[in-house]
């Protein structure tokens, strides 16, 4: 019984929904305050869901609908599957194995090749082109954004999120010793999330909303929830592995906070990177730094 | 993607998030690279050239200063000056310069305008809504000034509508203080920033040569180094007495525009606060008869984007007999269709933006006949064609 209140409603389900919603609306807030806006009141992410929950959706011809209804469903369930393994607002996670690190981060990416099909289903040449470009933009930003989570992991003799995360409570200086690693993962989960500069999957000024161009209603608000999801996720993460571990609510909140603050600096401070610049940055540089700090890693370990 | 022979278009237009008003453009794509491009206009076809063919003279100032919502001084002062000429008169010294300033403050307003489009453009929001803040400052200088944010109204047939006093005067110099740091800013900004380098340096390269065959305009074409000005080649209003030196980019790319453009918003600094400190004494209209005197003319300004050109024909009567504007933007638009061939996909909203393109004012009627002479249509006839042009779609 309370576990299927852990999965449904606390700390799983309809509570990592509405801090989705929530952590949607500070991202949104802060961007927009950078940017001399005044920026969405607080229910504003919540009334965009609402709306969209509400709406007809409407099945272009020529897709397959079984697909197109599906993939939504896939993506949403993808980030809440990946939150059970995490310590979501600084509890113990729901489920903990040794290994779970990799289940987490493989459902984690589920979302962004749900979109990536989901955009290649559909006839629309917007839809083709940011499917072409999310996919294009998954193999580059992924495997730098695993070997820098892995990097803690390795440190830490572990692959289990539980283990790292209170290795990572006694060893504040993860942060210093790779800092390669933190930034990276920082700005993998920004390419994961395709927040700006990492958008040109979705460049509305190229092609409109990219591979969810021809979604709407009930879809589009389960690929939103999807995503705020892993958001959440996704700094908690960062925050577990990098920041010195999560203990406590308290400690959740300010962390990630922190880190949301940082992606927001990012967001408004650069300018939307091409398709090709966005791969050419994660091989040429972010893929090769990590690998180095891994060599570095793997040296001094055995050193010690 | 699209089978391999099969052309796979980007269609962007005449609805799409890139584009602030109406136009379609078709771009082949292979992969993220641009094949062929193709633009068609005329969305915005307001009928306003016949449409003054039957107001009189005064009521076509207000008129025409509504073909473009961001350079519409210049418009009325294009009608203005025409006019003027044809009715022999010659607006007062004071009238010129105020003319001239309206005129450059509103350079200003739409420089800084497209500086926030492009950047948006880009994808660099903040820059877009940081100018967009600052060109308050000028719309409300223009309001203070004139009564109005957009349509200024400040041209009257052989004058201005309005005068300038010492209170404005100071208003406007704050106002221009802040905006020239904000403008020193932006420079450093489009000229370091790293990112939005790799963005706009060698994207989009007009040379010299290319920018004469295509016969471009304004800043578009100064950026690529060609010195057409025509406040400078042929000076009107105020132009003559208050100089403007020219602003040339050498290497023609998108970074090149930018900077053009940010340039020239110092010199409308300089020649604004010049203006200010010697507005010569005088009255503010000379008397321009109702009836025309018959004959043609034209008459040229350099508009925010460009040279605008209008040719008036006059009958003798109160109205005139046929008024034909060309606008910069109609001039520009083939360098879209040219350079783009080649570049990213992701570059081509930048290419299209970086010549400022306004649909609105651009759109007329334009037909080609092969074969056949006859390059004036009657009302009649448009009206005909219209009809059953309509009938053939149902």
């Amino acid at each position: 019984m309370s576990e299927m209140v852990a999965l449904l409603f606390f700390p799983g389900g309809l509570f990592l929904l509405a801090s989705g919603l929530a952590y949607e609306w500070a991202d949104r807030k802060l961007v927009a305050r950078l940017q001399n806006r005044i920026g969405p009141r607080w229910f504003q992410p919540l009334a965009d869901a609402v709306k969209l929950l509400a709406k007809e959706e409407v099945i272009p011809n020529g897709v397959n609908r079984f697909l197109f209804v599906g993939l939504p469903v896939v993506a949403l369930a993808g980030a809440l599957t990946a939150a059970v393994y995490v310590p979501i607002g600084g509890l113990n996670p729901i489920s903990s194995f040794p290994g779970d690190l990799i289940v987490a981060l493989y459902m984690l990416s589920l979302l962004t090749l749900c979109t990536g099909l989901a955009g290649s289903n559909t006839t629309d040449p917007f839809s083709l082109i940011g499917a072409t470009r999310t996919l294009t933009q998954l193999f580059s930003y992924e495997v730098p954004f695993l070997l820098a989570l892995l990097g803690p992991a390795l440190a830490a003799g572990s692959w289990q999120i539980v283990q790292i995360n209170d290795f990572a409570q006694n060893h504040w200086m993860m942060l210093f010793t790779q800092p390669i690693g933190f930034v990276v993962a920082l700005i993998g989960l920004m390419g994961k999330l395709e927040l700006p500069p990492f958008n040109a999957p979705e460049a509305e000024t190229e092609i409109v909303a990219g591979a969810l161009t021809e979604y709407s209603g009930r879809g589009l608000a389960l690929f939103h929830f999807g995503r705020n999801v892993e958001l959440v996720v996704g700094l908690t993460m960062v925050a577990a592995f990098y920041l010195g571990g999560i203990a406590s609510p308290l400690e959740f909140f300010g962390k990630t906070m922190f880190l949301l603050l940082g992606l927001s600096f990012v967001q408004s401070l650069m300018t939307r990177l091409r398709i090709d610049q966005t791969v050419g940055l994660w091989w040429r540089y972010g893929a090769l730094l990590v690998l180095a700090q891994w060599l570095l890693l793997i040296l001094s370990g055995g050193v010690v | 993607m699209a089978a391999t022979g099969e052309k796979f278009i980007i269609p962007i237009g005449p609805q799409h998030p890139a584009l602030k008003e109406p136009g379609h453009f078709e771009f082949v794509v292979d992969g993220e690279i641009v094949t062929a491009a193709s633009v068609r206009l005329g969305y915005v076809h307001r009928g306003i050239e016949k449409a003054v063919e039957s107001r009189n003279w005064i009521q076509n100032l207000y008129l025409l200063e509504r073909i473009c919502g961001i350079c519409s001084h210049t418009h009325a002062m294009a009608y203005c000056l025409g006019v003027e000429k044809l009715a022999g008169v010659t607006a007062p010294p004071r009238a010129a310069a105020i003319r001239s300033l309206i005129a450059e403050l509103e350079r200003i307003h739409s420089h800084l305008l497209w500086l926030g489009v492009a950047a948006h453009e880009a994808g660099f929001d903040t820059l877009f809504m940081y100018s967009w803040r600052d060109r308050e400052t000028v719309m409300d200088i223009l309001e203070e000034l004139t009564g109005n944010r957009v349509n200024y109204s400040a041209n009257l047939l052989g004058g201005v509508k309005f005068n300038i006093n010492s209170e404005q005067r100071d208003s406007i110099r704050r106002g221009l203080d802040f905006l020239e740091k904000r403008s020193r800013y932006y420079l450093d900004v489009v000229t370091s920033d790293f990112v939005f380098l790799q963005r706009t340096q060698g994207i989009g390269v007009t040379t010299l040569e290319q920018a004469e065959r295509l016969g471009l305009v304004g800043p578009t074409a100064r950026a690529s180094n060609v010195a057409r000005d025509i406040r400078i080649d042929a000076p009107y209003a105020g132009y003559g007495d208050f100089p403007v030196n020219i602003v040339l980019g050498t290497a023609g790319d998108l970074e090149a525009r930018f900077v053009v453009r940010i340039k020239e918003l110092f010199e409308c600094y300089r020649l604004i606060l010049q203006i200010l400190d010697a507005l010569p004494p005088g009255d503010l209209q000379a008397r321009v008869p109702r009836r025309i005197a018959a004959g043609e003319t034209i008459s040229r300004v350099e508009a925010p984007r460009g040279e605008l050109f209008y040719f008036i024909k006059s009958n003798g009567t109160d109205t005139p007999e046929r008024i034909k504007v060309r606008t910069p933007t109609m001039c520009n638009l083939a360098s879209v269709v040219a350079l783009a061939v080649g570049h990213q996909l992701a570059d081509i909203p930048m290419i299209l933006i970086g010549v400022d393109p306004c649909f609105s004012c651009n759109d007329r009627a334009v037909i080609v006949e092969k074969g056949n002479d006859r390059d004036c249509w009657t009302w009649e006839r448009v009206r005909q064609y219209g009809i059953e042009y309509y009938r053939r779609k149902q």
